[in-house]
């Protein structure tokens, strides 16, 4: 009875709330779906109206709604969700992050966090875990296949080697130029150049690989002019802006992190193992001759104890990297802190390489009051190993007769072991080359809010380290019947000082001068300062063997370099919204110099981008939920080095003789009258969301031109100067990249993302000045006229590469192409005829680059793999030309075949004549001298370009976190597992060593050539993680 | 909003502090590495010191030419008189060119008269060299940088204007100097008088390249001569340093290093081991090492060692002989250079003076090389040698004058003049097919050159002769 009364007393109250327009009040709770953590400042509105509320601190909110009302939940970093009300009096709802949501905010220039859907340009965010998931200690190889139109090549396997970083092609003519982003962690610039050693090649470090990618929360990649148009000058290429963790409110997080790692090669040539040591197929046991002896079956005859070692296994260790980090993060409502500490260490594959780096880094903010708070970032990064010569060392494995135990290479006097050879292990034990980094990266900032329309910022930070450097090269033990590594031995001791400054003042107002249409105003002053100095002192011949120190040898000699570069700039920025659908962004920037001549060193240049939210304005199908497009275009404008407008003089290495300094005059003239370039972008895109935001599509199209390019031109020699640094030449480059997201599976347990992004690049160098024909970017070594040379030539894109090749028939004189689709000319000795004539081979810029990414998970299981590719692009390899010179590659073993040469004689008609191929005597009684592939085959540079395209697997990792159930017996709060893989090579047409290795290192441009680079390796990491 | 005004005037004056100082904040790009002026000692040190290192890179390109060396490969360009573009040699000879341009100017603004004068001579000789070698080369528009793309100047003006800096140069070394040279000058540590021989003996050499010509003077040849070097002891001639070593000898140590260079061809082998002419030279020890057995044999130009091995097979260039010591000197011009001179502008004035003139050259260069008095005699009264004033012809000065500019590129000059004749001189194997059967006249202009300033460039064959050649 009790209950009929209640039930007719609450229908006759909905009736009367009914009869007052149905209002009743809502509350629930709003928390975040992964950790069920209550989540505060949610926007709650009413749909279609503008009534709305927010959650407080316990993410608890209250709302007088109609029944019937549908309550619509948005947070930023959060996917919006929006519930019926249906006459319920508690909405309790979980939002679920996301990071690449439509209301993502992502970090631009100066730090400035924007709303990305009010952008008019592209912009690629990279989360923490995506970049710790990938394994890679250094931070620009973390981002290899995540980002649209951004390549990154690993220069080679060595124990921190640089990775190079190329954001939508190449952007100078200048041989030398820099064309990698700037490099910019918690809104200051870092340096991130690579300075490879003198002489013989040791694959050093690009200096953002100081920073531990485990300090770092978020990373963007600013990759046109518009993007990057505050930051003026320094970002002509883009812009890396990486955000560390910072702490947060609440109870103190301790994180452990510790990873163990192996690695091996991921690929190898194919070798010969047929035929030993000597020359013309006679056997001689200290031969220098390594492989052009008889077969083992002849040697084994002659001495039975012969073995063909597998010395290109046998040389290599396992290589082993061992990655501990530890952060401790917390704070209140005042103050926040993040604190951590890394150590990395790593053992490369060539014995005796390695590389560590230890880092320290104290992340704080303070809230002096609502009106001010000041931040400060530091991290302090100790680097350095010891840096096997992999050139050398690999030469020398060339030499090496596998007849003889490669690693059996001391005796136990200490000197070498070996028939006469240099063993590639003892140099590579005994010269050695270490460098230690010291650096300290900082930065304060202060904010000012006097009003809620007006901040104040000023940013000041510094990037300070200094380098040390020692080469020695051991002489003579001293003792009886050594084969010394050098007849005299030599250090060189080197130490690099290198300190930037950067000032950073800006005033922000904004305004929403109605409820639709608001602004903001940035202005500020930018001021830069870089000092660095270098002296390098070297001596020779040491006085007491084995005691390596300066002081104690003959010849000593030493030199010094200092520059410092100062550039001002002021900027304003204005930024428009309307109705959260359309967005105008307008910048200016001045720059001043000190690099150019006073009278050119002032130059403006301004940007405007677009964005329109067109899915908010026009009527669009059900399945679009969001649709945008955006528009930009943009000026930037480029200073250049210190110290290039004049004439100097110098003094050349040689001196003193006879205590005397000559000097010459300086080889290189400096425009005076050197102007800024100017690169000029245009940017088109869209991004458009679908199926309930399950897929993702992201289209840009650019265009962009730098011209009046500063280049050190090569002039003739007989005006009295070699390069003249001059403004000359226009470069394009024009692209399109694509960005597709989806969620394929999305239930309670099991989610699917994937990811794809692919970009397309087109370049062409637009005009070089009147009277050069060419610019020289590098050249590398072959044997007997088989060198290689990539040049720009006005007209064709970036990257080619020019060398010899096999004489065609019929072949256009007046083209630069080899045209390989005609026969090849067979001379009357009936081999092929080569032709020295320098034409293009190839091309070393890839057409197409690209990632694949999935990442699955169920319940606590993860599994994630990126597969990334690129294609379109030749490179010189080496490692061939020498394969073949020392009947090395597999394909030597044709060296006793008789063929004939297919293709045709001078008149046209086929080639018909046998010849063989070995050396010496053949069959037919002919001398054949060394061999077809000493005096043929190794003289042809078109033998040794070939396409280096390549599907890697980059990463593959599973891991599993461990539940709730689990974590409760134990003294943690998240505990996590992983196993992972890295850089597998899946596809490749290329015949060798990993093809992304090339020897120039990430400050080179002549990135085609594979030197006899320090090979690729894959890695096998074992990782644990543990959160308190 | 007192103190926001008061912000606001900070902000401005500030604003302004910055502007007015900006200027000397960014007046800071004066080079603190690399001076802007070099003091002309300095560049005296450097001049004398490269232009031993470009005769010694000069001879280095021509020494396959006229067969004092052949390469151990087969088929080796330099050998077989390929096209090969060295665009290193060019750039060191304009380096030095364009020091010396500097080095005169500034000598005459501080009326350096010396320092003037020894420039001149420099520069005559580099100019000389390189003309020899490419012919016509940018040179009045070149040097100081008028324009990126010169246009090239014709070897027989580029000639009067080498006989021009002599004769300037031998003025200006007879004025007094206002700073007197001194160890600086690594050829005469400031003996000026020798400069002067030096300068009248380079214009023996250069008129005497005219001999082919219809403007040839032997008077003017001889008349030169007479105020030219009297004795090895005038020798222009860097002495190398035990820091920097004679790149002869390192041609040598690297050799026994396995990196295969210096090795010697058969034709000079046997021109000296009494094959060819009769007579074996005692001075082939001093200058060419022998084989494991003690043989001396040389390598065929353009076939290649065949299968002979690395080391102990044949005679190359070994360390420690007279051109290859570490500190040996580099001969830049030489006393005995100049008797050969006299005797070739003599033979048809003065047949006698010629015939004395040869025997003398012939002694001077054996002296010089430090070869016993007994064998210099022996060999020197062996008919083969003085075969006496009537039967003595020019093919003798020649073939003697062949073998005692070993190495130095005017060799090559004398080769081209006397158009290869010497006995059983003949075309290397493998040669260039496009050279029709001749020898190479002249090098072809370096790549680096045709990139960069092709259209100045002259269309030129390898068979097209310097103007001095007939």
């Amino acid at each position: 009875m009790r209950n009929k009364i209640t039930i007719m007393v609450l229908l006759a109250f909905f009736q009367f709330t009914g009869m007052f327009a149905q209002q009743q009040e809502v509350t629930g709770t709003v928390t975040v779906a992964n950790d069920g953590m209550p989540l505060p400042g949610v926007n709650v509105l009413v749909k279609g109206t503008n009534e709305g509320t927010v959650t407080d601190m316990e993410g608890k909110y209250a709302i007088e709604v109609e029944e019937d009302a549908v309550l619509v939940f948005s947070s930023l970093g959060f996917e919006r969700q929006e519930q019926a009300v249906n006459g319920r009096s508690m909405v309790n709802v979980t939002l679920v992050e996301n990071l690449e949501g439509l209301d993502e905010v992502v970090v631009t220039s100066f730090g400035i966090e924007q709303e990305k859907k009010s952008l008019g340009y592209s912009v690629q965010e990279i989360n923490a875990e995506e970049i710790t998931k990938t394994k890679q200690q250094n931070v620009v190889s973390a981002l290899q296949g995540q980002a649209a139109g951004v390549q990154i090549t690993n220069s080679g396997g060595a124990p921190g080697q640089s990775a190079r970083i190329i954001i939508r092609g190449v952007n100078s003519l200048d041989p030398n130029a820099d064309n990698q982003p700037l490099f910019v962690v918690d809104g200051v610039p870092i340096d991130n150049s690579t300075t490879e050693s003198e002489g013989t090649p040791r694959g050093l470090t690009n200096r953002a690989a100081d920073i531990n990618p485990n300090d770092i929360e978020s990373l963007n990649v600013l990759k046109g002019a518009a993007a990057t148009a505050l930051y003026g000058v320094r970002a002509a290429n883009g812009a890396v802006i990486i955000t560390t963790k910072k702490g947060k409110e609440g109870q103190v997080r301790i994180n452990l992190n510790s990873s163990i790692g192996f690695e091996d090669i991921n690929r190898y040539p194919k070798f010969q193992e047929v035929y030993g040591q000597g020359f013309s197929g006679e056997y001689n046991p200290d031969s220098f001759w390594p492989n052009w002896g008889p077969s083992m079956e002849e040697i084994n005859a002659i001495d039975p104890d012969v073995r063909f070692y597998d010395i290109w296994r046998d040389a290599f260790d396992t290589g082993v990297q061992i990655d501990n980090s530890l952060s401790i993060s917390g704070g209140n409502e005042k103050a926040t802190f993040y604190g951590s500490l890394g150590n990395l260490s790593h053992e490369g594959i060539m014995p005796f390489s390695d590389w560590n780096r230890t880092s320290a880094r104290l992340n704080g903010q303070v809230k002096f009051s609502e009106k001010f708070t000041f931040s400060g970032n530091l991290n302090y990064t100790i680097s350095g190993g010891n840096r096997v010569p992999h050139d050398r060392f690999m030469e020398r494995m060339m030499y090496w007769a596998p007849n003889h135990d490669v690693t059996d290479y001391i005796n136990p006097d200490g000197t070498m072991k070996t028939y006469s050879n240099t063993n590639p292990l003892y140099d590579a034990r005994f010269s050695t080359f270490e460098d230690e980094v010291n650096r300290t990266i900082g930065n304060f900032k202060f904010t000012y809010s006097p009003f809620d329309w007006l901040d104040i910022n000023y940013l000041i930070g510094t990037d300070y380290y200094s380098e040390s450097r020692t080469e020695i090269t051991p002489g003579p033990l001293g003792i009886d019947g050594e084969v010394p590594l050098s007849s005299t031995g030599s250090i060189s001791e080197t130490s690099i000082e290198s300190r930037d400054i950067n000032s950073n003042f800006f005033i922000t107002l904004s305004k929403d001068w109605t409820e639709k249409f608001g602004s903001t105003l940035r202005i500020g002053n930018d001021v830069f300062e870089r000092n660095y100095e270098r002296f390098d002192a070297s001596g020779t011949d040491f006085v007491i063997p084995q005691f390596y120190d300066l002081s104690y040898t003959n010849q000593i000699s030493n030199s010094q370099d200092k520059r410092k570069k100062r550039l001002v700039g002021l900027y304003g920025d204005l930024m428009l919204s309307y109705d959260d659908m359309l967005f105008l962004n307008i910048t200016a920037r001045n720059d001043w110099t000190s690099t150019l001549p006073i009278g050119n060193n002032s130059f403006f240049y301004p940007s405007v981008n677009v964005g329109w939210v067109f899915s908010e304005v026009i009527e669009t199908p059900e399945f679009l939920n969001f649709g945008k497009i955006r528009a930009s275009w943009a000026q930037v404008g480029k200073d250049t080095d210190p110290y290039l407008i004049g004439q100097t003089y110098t003094s050349p290495d040689v001196y003193p003789l006879n205590g005397q300094v000559g000097f010459t005059r300086f080889s290189r003239f400096g425009d005076p009258l050197l102007k800024p370039e100017e690169t000029t972008s245009i940017e088109f895109g869209t991004d458009l969301r679908l199926f309930e935001n399950r897929l993702g599509i992201d289209f840009t199209w650019y265009k962009s031109n730098s011209k009046d390019q500063i280049i050190p031109v090569p002039v003739s020699e007989s005006v009295g100067f070699s390069t003249f640094v001059t403004n000359a030449g226009e470069i394009k480059n024009k692209g399109v990249e694509f960005i597709v997201r989806g969620t394929p599976v999305r239930t309670e347990d099991f989610t699917w993302d994937v990811s794809l992004n692919a970009a397309y690049n087109k370049n062409e160098v637009v005009n070089i000045r009147e009277g050069i024909d060419e610019i020289v970017v590098g050249s590398q070594f072959g044997y007997a006229g088989s060198r290689v040379t990539m040049k720009l030539i006005e007209g064709e894109a970036y990257g080619n590469i020019f060398g010899s090749s096999y004489e065609r028939f019929g072949a256009d004189e007046n083209s630069i192409f080899l045209n390989e689709g005609l026969p090849i000319v067979i001379g009357e000795n009936g081999f092929p005829v080569r032709n020295g004539a320098q034409l293009v081979l190839g091309n070393t810029t890839p057409k197409w680059i690209g990632g694949l990414k999935n990442d699955f998970s169920y319940k606590g299981f993860d599994l994630s793999f990126l597969i990334d590719f690129r294609t379109g692009l030749e490179q010189y390899s080496q490692y061939d030309n020498f394969f073949a010179a020392f009947g090395i590659a597999e394909y030597t073993l044709a060296r006793n075949d008789t063929r004939v040469f297919n293709g045709v004689l001078a008149d046209g008609s086929p080639n018909t004549q046998e010849v063989w191929l070995g050396q010496g005597e053949g069959p037919d009684g002919r001398d054949y001298g060394a061999g077809f592939y000493r005096n043929t085959y190794r003289t042809v540079s078109e033998n040794f370009v070939s396409d280096a395209s390549f599907i890697k697997l980059r990463n593959i990792s599973l891991g599993y976190n461990f539940q709730e159930n689990i974590l409760k017996v134990l003294p943690f709060n998240s505990a996590r597992v992983s196993v992972a893989a890295n850089n597998i090579i899946l596809y490749t047409p290329w015949d060798g060593f990993d093809p992304e290795s090339f020897s120039a290192g990430a400050g080179g441009n002549a990135v085609g050539f594979t030197g006899l680079g320090y090979p690729g390796v894959q890695s096998f990491f074992f990782t644990l993680n543990l959160g308190l | 909003m007192n103190f926001l005004k008061n912000k606001y005037t900070y902000l401005v004056i500030s604003g302004l502090f910055m502007f007015s100082s900006c200027e000397d904040y960014l007046d800071i790009n004066d080079d603190p590495n690399n001076p802007t002026e070099a003091p002309i000692s300095a560049l005296t040190v450097n001049s004398t010191f490269e232009t031993a290192q470009n005769t010694f890179r000069m001879g280095n390109i021509t020494t396959n030419y006229v067969q004092h060396l052949a390469s151990p490969n087969p088929a080796s360009a330099s050998d077989v008189m390929d096209p090969v573009s060295y665009s290193g040699t060019w750039s060191n000879m304009y380096n030095v060119m364009t020091d010396l341009s500097d080095l005169i100017n500034q000598a005459s603004e501080t009326g350096a008269n010396h320092y003037q004068g020894i420039g001149q001579i420099l520069m005559a000789l580099n100019l000389g060299m390189t003309v020899d070698a490419w012919g016509s080369i940018p040179y009045s528009d070149g040097l100081d940088f008028q324009t990126i793309t010169p246009s090239y100047d014709g070897d027989i003006e580029l000639y009067q204007e080498i006989l021009r800096l002599l004769d300037e140069g031998l003025v200006n070394l007879s004025n007094t100097t206002e700073i007197s040279v001194g160890e600086d000058d690594f050829i005469y540590e400031g003996d000026i008088s020798k400069w002067m021989k030096l300068g009248n003996m380079l214009k023996a050499r250069y008129l005497n390249h005219y001999s082919e010509t219809d403007s040839y003077d032997p008077t003017a040849v001889l008349a030169a001569l007479d105020d030219g070097m009297e004795s090895n002891e005038d020798d222009a001639q860097v002495e190398y340093f035990p820091e920097e070593f004679n790149p002869w000898a390192d041609v040598a140590i690297d050799n026994a290093d396995l990196l295969l260079g210096g090795w010697i061809s058969e034709q000079f082998i046997e021109s000296m081991d009494g094959t060819l002419y009769g007579v074996q030279d005692p001075r082939l020890p001093y200058m060419v090492g022998a084989t494991d057995d003690g043989e001396y044999i040389g390598v065929e130009n353009g076939a290649g060692r065949g299968n002979a091995p690395e080391q102990g097979a044949r005679s190359v260039l070994e360390p420690d002989d007279f051109y290859t010591g570490e500190q040996s000197p580099i001969l830049i011009a030489t006393y005995f250079e100049q008797k050969f001179i006299e005797a070739e502008a003599a033979f048809n004035i003065d047949k006698s003076r010629s015939y004395q003139a040869y025997l003398t050259a012939i002694r001077a260069h054996m002296t010089k090389l430090g070869v016993e008095p007994a064998e210099i005699d022996a060999y020197i009264t062996n008919p083969e040698v003085s075969m006496g004033e009537s039967a003595f012809t020019m093919d003798e000065i020649f073939k003697e004058k062949w073998i005692a500019m070993f190495l130095h590129p005017e060799a090559w000059v004398d080769a081209r003049r006397y158009d290869y004749s010497y006995e059983d001189f003949d075309l290397p194997a493998n040669v260039n097919p496009d050279l029709n059967g001749e020898f190479i006249s002249r090098l072809a202009y370096p790549d680096s050159e045709v990139s960069r300033n092709g259209s100045n460039v002259p269309d030129v064959s390898l068979t097209d002769k310097i103007f001095w050649d007939n």
